[in-house]
């Protein structure tokens, strides 16, 4: 697949992001996908951090090791990045009288590798332009090197300075400039694929903003968080959206209180969610718990980082599936889903709001760093695909006066669903009970009692198993060789089976969105007819691999695992993959 | 006062239940479970129309024996839940019950964070100065040197000066109640389920099988109505004092009360003019609407 990768590093704080904001989104309306991918270490200014972007006319979604440009706004970047370079690469960089050694000198020779010296500071003290600046003058610069038009990118940035007029001036003039900028050597340009209008209207979005519009289009009206990386831009997309939605808002004083009075808001009967990542996720697993005895919807996005303990903490990890199905004590059902990408954070988000809803269940969305700050170019999400279910809620006055409070947790009822209805409601009323209880709520410790409270509760998973879609198949429909994976590492995985050495090949990946309750009929079957099951995690473990093995009894062998705090990266996983093929 | 007996509104048997106490005898939770029934009946507020939220102990075997919505959940986080809930239909009363063991231990971050953002919700705090359903062990209002169980040679800890830290955290209504006085709890309880922010009652009960210190007869013979005395609520010094020195006496009644202070959700900007709730929101919000940044 013709794609080209451009890397920004630079030291946190120092403006890396909003050139690779600029560019994303200037190549994008000239028809490119765009894939975004952001790597810093757990600090506010300073370090070292990068913002890749991957530009190809197909569809993309992931990060390639090597690139075709570096800009390096430092000289770490100078340092550290230099192997990052494909042969015939470019380097621009700012760092006046730089000078490699030998060595380095050497294998830039050897690689073909093109270094261009942008006089950043020169050029701004001469348009006596602030530092900040800098990064639409290095765009432009890196604009003309892809061929880019100047008024296009004019455009674009004068619409970022729409509310600050009066730095729209000395902007169009770092425009020209960088366009201007002539390198001693001679012109640079990198060539990009012929573009297509289909990703022109597209949208340019992180996985946290994707799942804040899913949100929003599942009728969510609440929202309590506590910050945690990377959960944390979800958070901040909320309360940024807050005037723009009359939503309510809570920054609570810690995890246990944001999960609590998210759940307060769900009985209440509206519909609410909390964010976090794993360590907020265990202060909140008591809670989960309770809302399984209650009976209460409610949603929990868990965005993972490597643990144990504090981690990783602005790194990426698939090592938080078995936690989320199996954290918090007695047994209940609950519901595990986990997001690949920008198109299912909007929709399998505003779905778990109704699988919550109709199950009276826990629903944990995973996603990870991955997602939560990846940037995707996603076709227009459709809204007329999100429907509100709310299963047995009952709101109808005639409906309600007819009601008993024994009907709240009636055992007899038909999958263990029982109806529920909201206080403040004209009916008999009940207790939201957390100890063990009788119908209506009230304390029942009788062994008849108990029995069937518990499993009145486990039928609602068995129900909610039945109804679950079996995992997707990508790919060969009857492959020779079966991938199996979940989460984030699905668009990694697609861009691979859509690369010219895999594609024609017999190979189909089945992909997992729902990961509790599991359902394995598809992938048992599959199993057994391929020639090689190989599974794809980002954990240690293989965390999928062993709950496929619990609920099928097929254990996959073939495993490639990474637990470095790193996505899979493109070219890697073609390398990882591509034994697996060769050997079939 | 009376109890209505007209039917514009609820009736004491209306907030009745089937389900036997289960409380020792004199335990001082029967009072404050006759109080809040009797405030809400003389509120005219129907079992449909209120949400009592309780926390876990003795206090919190109350929830099957009342009527009304309730909600039973875990030790020490009664607040956020009940919080919670008031933020999504403000039209609901909302109390929450919990006891002195949990709320000053386990749970003390939530009380200083409802009183810091003036939740507008009623939370009325247990106070037996031990965890009773647990078998009498020590909480943090118990007085320094007390034998406990788990304390077999005293409690090493200094006691939690649970009102003035409370007065520290600058409440905007503070009552004291006793388990022993109904009417006069009925008239606190009144008070705070109509105040606008949070509204922290402490009510002093008698544990008859665990706290052999503060009795009920203790009780009685100490507390007074301050109110009765000529106490104004609006005396943020005095009711600071009064709600401090139990040295000689024990100041009851509404000892401190703001309503200048906007609760939580009068601040929250993006619900300003709202007729509606959250629970009544509840519907799709097209994506396109906010496609202008993502193009």
């Amino acid at each position: 697949m013709p794609r080209v990768s451009l890397k920004i590093v630079g030291a946190s704080g120092q403006g890396i992001n909003s050139i690779g904001e600029i560019l994303a989104k200037g190549l994008k309306r000239s028809g490119y996908c765009v894939f975004g991918y952001r790597e810093y270490p757990s600090l506010i200014k300073g370090g070292h951090a990068s913002y890749q972007l991957d530009i190809s006319h197909e569809e993309i979604g992931s990060t390639e090791r090597s690139v075709d440009i570096l800009v390096t706004l430092n000289h770490h970047g100078l340092q550290k990045n230099l192997g990052d370079l494909k042969e015939g690469g470019v380097i621009i960089h700012a760092v006046q009288g730089w000078e490699f050694s030998e060595e380095e000198k050497k294998t830039l020779r050897e690689r073909r590798v093109r270094v261009i010296f942008l006089p950043v500071e020169a050029i701004l003290e001469k348009l006596k332009a602030k530092a900040i600046l800098g990064n639409v003058l290095i765009s432009a610069f890196v604009w003309a090197i892809l061929g880019r038009e100047k008024d296009s990118l004019k455009t674009l940035v004068g619409e970022r300075f729409k509310k600050k007029p009066q730095l729209l001036d000395l902007n169009m003039r770092c425009i020209e400039e960088g366009f201007g900028f002539l390198d001693p050597a001679g012109p640079a340009s990198v060539s990009l694929p012929l573009p297509q209008d289909r990703w022109k209207e597209c949208l340019l979005i992180t996985g946290s903003q994707a799942l804040g519009l899913g949100a929003f289009a599942a009728g969510v009206r609440f929202f309590a968080g506590y910050p945690m990386t990377p959960s944390t831009p979800l958070l901040t997309f909320m309360a940024d959206m807050q005037n723009k939605t009359g939503i309510a808002i809570k920054q609570a004083e810690d995890e246990i209180t944001a999960a609590q009075m998210v759940s307060g808001a769900m009985y209440a009967g509206t519909r609410a969610f909390t964010t976090t990542s794993g360590g907020g996720f265990d202060l909140m697993s008591e809670t989960v718990s309770m809302n399984g005895i209650i009976e209460n919807p409610v949603v929990f996005v868990v965005a993972q980082r490597p643990g144990p303990g504090t981690g990783l903490p602005t790194w990426t990890a698939q090592a938080d599936l078995l936690m989320t199905v199996y954290t918090a004590h007695g047994e209940f059902p609950r519901a595990v889903i986990g997001v690949s990408g920008s198109a299912d954070a909007f929709a399998l988000f505003a779905e778990a709001f109704n699988l919550a809803e109709e199950y009276q269940i826990p629903v944990i969305v995973l996603t990870d760093k991955q997602l939560m700050e990846g940037l995707y170019t996603q076709e227009p999400f459709d809204a007329s695909t999100v429907s509100i279910r709310r299963g047995a809620l009952v709101t109808d006055t005639a409906a309600l006066k007819k009601l008993s409070s024994t009907d709240r947790y009636d055992p007899s009822m038909k999958d263990g669903i029982s109806p529920r209805w909201l206080p403040g409601s004209e009916a008999q009323t009940f207790c939201a009970q957390a100890d063990e209880h009788a119908p209506d709520g009230s304390t029942c410790e009788s062994a008849e009692g108990a029995r069937l409270q518990i499993a009145k509760r486990l039928c609602k998973g068995d129900a909610l198993k039945a109804a679950l879609p079996e995992p997707e198949l990508i790919g060969s429909i009857d492959p020779e060789i079966l991938l199996v994976g979940w989460g984030s590492a699905k668009t990694a995985i697609a861009d691979v089976l859509r690369d010219e050495r895999f594609r024609g090949k017999d190979i189909g990946y089945l992909h997992y969105s729902y990961l509790w309750p599991l359902k394995t009929d598809t992938f048992a079957k599959f199993a057994k007819s391929a020639k090689k099951v190989v599974l794809i995690e980002g954990n240690a473990q293989g965390q999928l691999g062993k709950l496929l093995r619990q609920e099928s009894g097929v254990e996959i062998r073939d495993k490639i695992l990474k637990f470095d705090g790193r996505p899979f990266f493109y070219d890697e996983l073609i390398d990882l993959l591509s034994p697996f093929v060769a050997a079939s | 006062m009376s109890i209505p007996l007209d039917s514009s509104g609820p009736l004491m048997k209306d907030y009745a239940s089937t389900q036997a106490c289960t409380w020792c005898d004199a335990c001082g939770d029967y009072g404050i479970w006759t109080a809040i029934k009797r405030a809400l009946v003389e509120l005219k507020i129907h079992p449909w129309q209120a949400l009592l939220c309780f926390d876990v102990g003795c206090h919190g075997n109350m929830a099957d024996k009342i009527g009304g919505y309730r909600f039973h959940g875990l030790h020490g986080r009664v607040i956020p839940f009940a919080t919670g809930a008031k933020i999504a239909n403000n039209k609901l009363p909302v109390i929450a019950v919990g006891g002195d063991g949990a709320s000053f231990s386990e749970g003390v971050g939530h009380l200083v964070h409802a009183i810091r953002s003036n939740y507008p919700i009623v939370f009325i705090l247990h106070n037996n100065a031990n965890y009773g359903l647990t078998t009498g062990q020590a909480s943090a209002l118990t007085p320094k040197g007390q034998k406990m169980n788990v304390s077999p040679n005293g409690i090493p800890e200094r006691t939690l000066p649970s009102m003035d830290f409370v007065f520290s955290l600058e409440p905007t209504f503070v009552a004291r109640g006793f388990s022993g006085d109904i009417p006069q709890l009925t008239q606190i309880l009144k008070t705070a389920i109509a105040h606008r922010g949070f509204a922290f009652v402490d009510v002093l009960q008698s544990c008859p099988t665990y706290n052999h210190f503060a009795t009920h007869d203790f009780l009685l013979e100490r507390c007074f109505d301050a109110n009765k005395e000529g106490h104004d609520p609006k005396d943020l010094a005095k009711a600071r004092q009064l709600a401090t020195d139990t040295s000689k006496r024990i100041a009851t009644g509404i000892l401190y009360q703001n309503e200048d202070v906007p609760n939580f959700c009068e601040e929250l900007v993006p619900r300003q003019g709202k007729a509606t709730q959250l629970t009544e929101e509840v519907r799709c919000i097209d994506p396109s609407i906010f496609y202008e940044d993502f193009i």
